[in-house]
């Protein structure tokens, strides 16, 4: 903010270009300002809701400070933190497993998808990008899982279906494509580098940025999913951090309104509203200090994507 | 030619690799408990085979134990194992369908009215036991009483076994008794004596918003202290009007003039502020409003059961308070006790050993080492008998397994029940209710939307945009508010769904001799 004084006393033209970098650097700082706080103030609710007592949130709802400064919620979400330990466990390795593999099995088909000298490449273009437009549906994806992999309750079925997503071949294919040079293929072969050399050592290497644009997709996919938990995971221990988070709050949802008929009752005990935000705020947390550090590459990755591509 | 061999076997060992990665995988983690294993301790028992038995909602902490203990006792007596395995309730209604529709093999499932048990077994889900019950479980045949099997009949044939245990899931209005007393307010038995206290407690209490129902399901209350509806929760769907004494007799309460009157009532409670403001996205249960002293009153929802654990949880946190309780059947002049199909279990119809699960299920029922150890737990571990009450060990945070902890409603016995000291007090509600017992003529019905599938559809939508803000007063004009929703909701198609419906209802009426 201090070069516009600075510059201040040289020419007209000068004062006045550097008005509007000061009324422009002012806008647009104002408004990125606006912004982060609306985006922050949800995730500030979160956090003093996660040190109230749950009584002052029933009572006076949510407040950006806590009233009521306590830590029940988070000792109610570590009194049996095995639990919530074997779900970070879960997602953990099922987010490092699945994006190591998705990465390449994507790149390899990008690879190949994107060579001139592959003669079937639209063909086998043509299947992937299919799929996009077409699905099978939900009834018949459950069927060949469950009946024919028989993945019901193992952990290959939380990852399994992530591994190869037709946007991100695609995304990849294209990424390839602009990145590295059919001559480069073409001098590294004439120099006497098989196809795997010149896939380990040129394109990856050369497809850095778009790796880790399509790696990180594929690692906030894991660390999101809660799905195939949902429908294919019947044991407790092998479930994922978000499902197990979406579980709690769903039995809540489930006691209030379908119980009135049903006449059931659950003798589990029901998480109160600080201890819900508590766990909120232990989910997002890990996600949420990784993001910084591959940001850059994210920014990246994005933009040469989308530009090239 | 060369080249294209090679490319050929390289994309076949590409191939081979990847599978083979997700075989170790599979392997890795357990791959299938499905199939039968040589068994060999006798002869007449048969193979041994693992039985698949799905139930609703989460497993306890401690089932693998209860899982293993159970299992030592099937494997002594039929020789079979057990797996239990639970839906979660995130999406239990998708699963449902999706392990009935899948035809993977499930042995035994949970069946109820309210997770379609009619419509499921009209639609040929379910295997029928009528033959297989006096020969794989003559107990369990025996120990049901017969109008019981003759209720959860569909199209005469038997298709889940019910519970025997006789409850009451009627609702009632929950209020804060000590507030009454301390400002001499009226008990609220009817709307006028309901009103009066509402009207009370806001007036004394500034502090509070009187009544905890969001989502403007108080209505179903409220309709049961005016009318004498044939279902026990007051929930007609599509605004129809069943009377319990003439239920041949189908009328549309919406649009009528007690519907009028009613809504006009909700907006005269809106406006002297009985609801909050934002009462259709409160996210807070109306339970939890009313044992932290946010809300005087619950309208809806509220069966004996449920206030009981209010009662239970408000003693712990506020002594000093008093919860009463008013049943909506004392008004309506009769209480319906739960029809068989509500708590049940069927086999489905990709069962591969439907004898052994049924006989399984017999043990379950009728045996009480099987009862207990699925509905207490391990006694001495999880709970204990204390003059003939049950007594949990520890708290519900360090027990594995509390009361009923596998969700085993349907397999209770009342033989072998044992209850909670606290639950005296249901148990006194159900004595009451005995006195004015009337049975269910309604559950018995199986409702068939499938010649108006869409226009249901419509009309929850409908319902949600016009008819919810009605319910809380939130229109100014209601008069022409209810003239708005009628003329949607005939545009969506209620006319044809209530024709249908009444159709349906008249036709099961005859079929089951009820006049």
């Amino acid at each position: 903010m201090n070069t516009p004084m600075n510059t201040h006393t040289r020419t007209n033209t000068r004062l006045r270009d550097s008005e509007f970098t000061f009324m422009f650097q002012l806008i647009s700082y104002s408004f990125i300002i606006i912004l982060s706080i609306m985006c922050l103030l949800p995730f500030l609710l979160i956090l003093s809701g996660s040190f109230s007592s749950n009584e002052s949130i029933v009572r006076d709802g949510y407040h950006l400070f806590p009233t009521d400064f306590s830590l029940e919620g988070y000792k109610m979400v570590f009194k049996f933190p095995t639990q919530v330990l074997k779900a970070y466990g879960v997602t953990v390795f099922t987010t490092v497993v699945g994006t190591t593999l998705g990465l390449f099995l994507i790149t390899m088909a990008g690879f190949v998808l994107q060579r001139k000298d592959f003669k079937y490449r639209n063909t086998f273009s043509f299947f992937i990008y299919f799929t996009t437009l077409f699905g099978g549906g939900l009834v018949p994806w459950y069927i060949m899982l469950a009946n024919y992999f028989n993945l019901t309750d193992t952990y290959t079925v939380l990852i399994f279906p992530g591994l190869m997503t037709p946007f991100l071949i695609i995304l990849m294919k294209n990424f390839i494509r602009s990145a590295v040079p059919d001559e480069l293929i073409e001098s590294a072969k004439i120099d006497g580098a098989n196809d795997f050399r010149i896939y380990f050592s040129i394109v990856l290497k050369l497809a850095m940025p778009g790796i880790a644009t399509v790696g990180l997709f594929l690692a906030l996919g894991y660390w999101n999913d809660w799905f195939t938990s949902s429908l294919f995971i019947n044991n407790p221990d092998m479930y994922q951090l978000q499902f197990y988070l979406y579980n709690t709050m769903n039995t809540i949802t489930f006691i209030d309104q379908m119980a009135i008929g049903t006449g059931i009752t659950l003798s589990q005990d029901v998480p109160t509203e600080s201890t819900k935000m508590a766990m909120a705020i232990v989910v997002t947390g890990p996600i949420l200090f990784l993001y910084p550090f591959v940001q850059r590459y994210f920014v990246k990755g994005l933009t040469i994507g989308a530009v090239k591509g | 030619m060369r080249n294209k061999t090679i490319r050929h076997l390289s994309l076949v060992l590409a191939l081979m690799l990847f599978a083979g990665v997700l075989a170790a995988c599979n392997n890795g983690s357990g791959g299938s408990s499905q199939g039968s294993e040589q068994g060999g301790t006798s002869g007449n028992k048969g193979e041994k085979v693992t039985l698949q038995f799905y139930m609703l909602g989460d497993a306890p902490k401690d089932l693998p134990v209860i899982e293993s203990e159970i299992n030592k006792l099937a494997e002594a007596d039929l020789n079979v194992n057990v797996k239990f395995n639970y839906t979660s309730w995130t999406d239990w209604d998708q699963k449902y369908k999706l392990l009935l529709s899948s035809g993977q093999p499930i042995d035994l499932i949970f069946t109820a009215d309210w997770t379609f048990y009619q419509s499921y077994a009209k639609k040929g889900a379910f295997l029928a036991l009528d033959e297989m019950l006096p020969t794989a479980a003559p107990k369990l045949k025996a120990h049901v009483p017969d109008d019981m099997w003759n209720a959860v009949k569909i199209n005469d044939k038997i298709y889940t076994v019910p519970s025997t245990w006789i409850e009451y899931v009627t609702e009632g209005i929950a209020y804060r008794e000590d507030l009454r007393e301390k400002y001499n307010l009226p008990k609220p038995e009817s709307l006028e004596t309901l009103e009066a206290y509402l009207e009370g407690i806001k007036a004394n209490e500034p502090n509070m918003i009187p009544i905890a129902d969001s989502n403007a399901n108080h209505t179903h209350g409220i309709r049961q202290l005016t009318s004498k509806l044939v279902n026990t929760a007051g929930q007609l769907p599509y605004g129809l009007d069943i009377m319990y004494d003439t239920p041949s007799t189908v009328t549309s309460y919406w649009g009528s003039a007690q519907h009028l009157e009613d809504l006009k009532t909700y907006k005269r409670w809106m406006d002297k502020g009985f609801f909050p403001k934002n009462v259709l996205n409160v996210k807070d249960t109306s339970n939890s409003l009313l044992q932290n002293g946010k809300s005087a009153v619950v309208l809806s929802g509220e069966n004996p059961n449920k206030f009981n654990a209010d009662v239970i949880k408000v003693q712990s946190t506020h002594p000093d308070w008093k919860l009463a309780y008013f049943p909506y059947p004392n008004a309506k002049g009769f209480a319906q006790p739960v029809h068989p199909i509500h708590n049940g279990f069927a086999i489905p119809r990709s069962s591969k050993n439907p004898e052994k699960a049924l006989a399984f299920y017999e043990k379950l029922v009728t045996d009480k080492r099987y009862n207990w150890l699925t509905e207490y737990g391990v006694e001495g571990k999880n709970f204990e008998v204390d003059n003939g009450y049950y007594k949990m060990m520890g708290d519900a945070q360090t027990n594995g397994f509390p009361r009923e902890g596998m969700n085993g409603w349907a397999w209770r016995n009342p033989e072998f029940m044992l209850y909670d000291k606290t639950f005296d007090d249901v148990l006194t509600m159900f004595e009451d209710l005995d006195k004015i017992k009337k049975p269910d003529i309604f559950t018995g019905f199986a409702e068939d939307w499938t010649p108006y599938q869409a226009e249901k559809a419509a009309l929850e939508q409908v319902e949600k945009q016009y008819l919810y803000p009605l319910n809380v007063g939130l229109v100014a004009d209601v008069e022409a508010g209810l003239n708005t929703f009628m003329e949607k909701a005939k545009q969506a198609g209620l006319e044809k769904i209530q024709a249908e419906y009444t159709k349906q209802w008249q036709e099961y009426l005859k079929s089951a001799g009820i006049q």
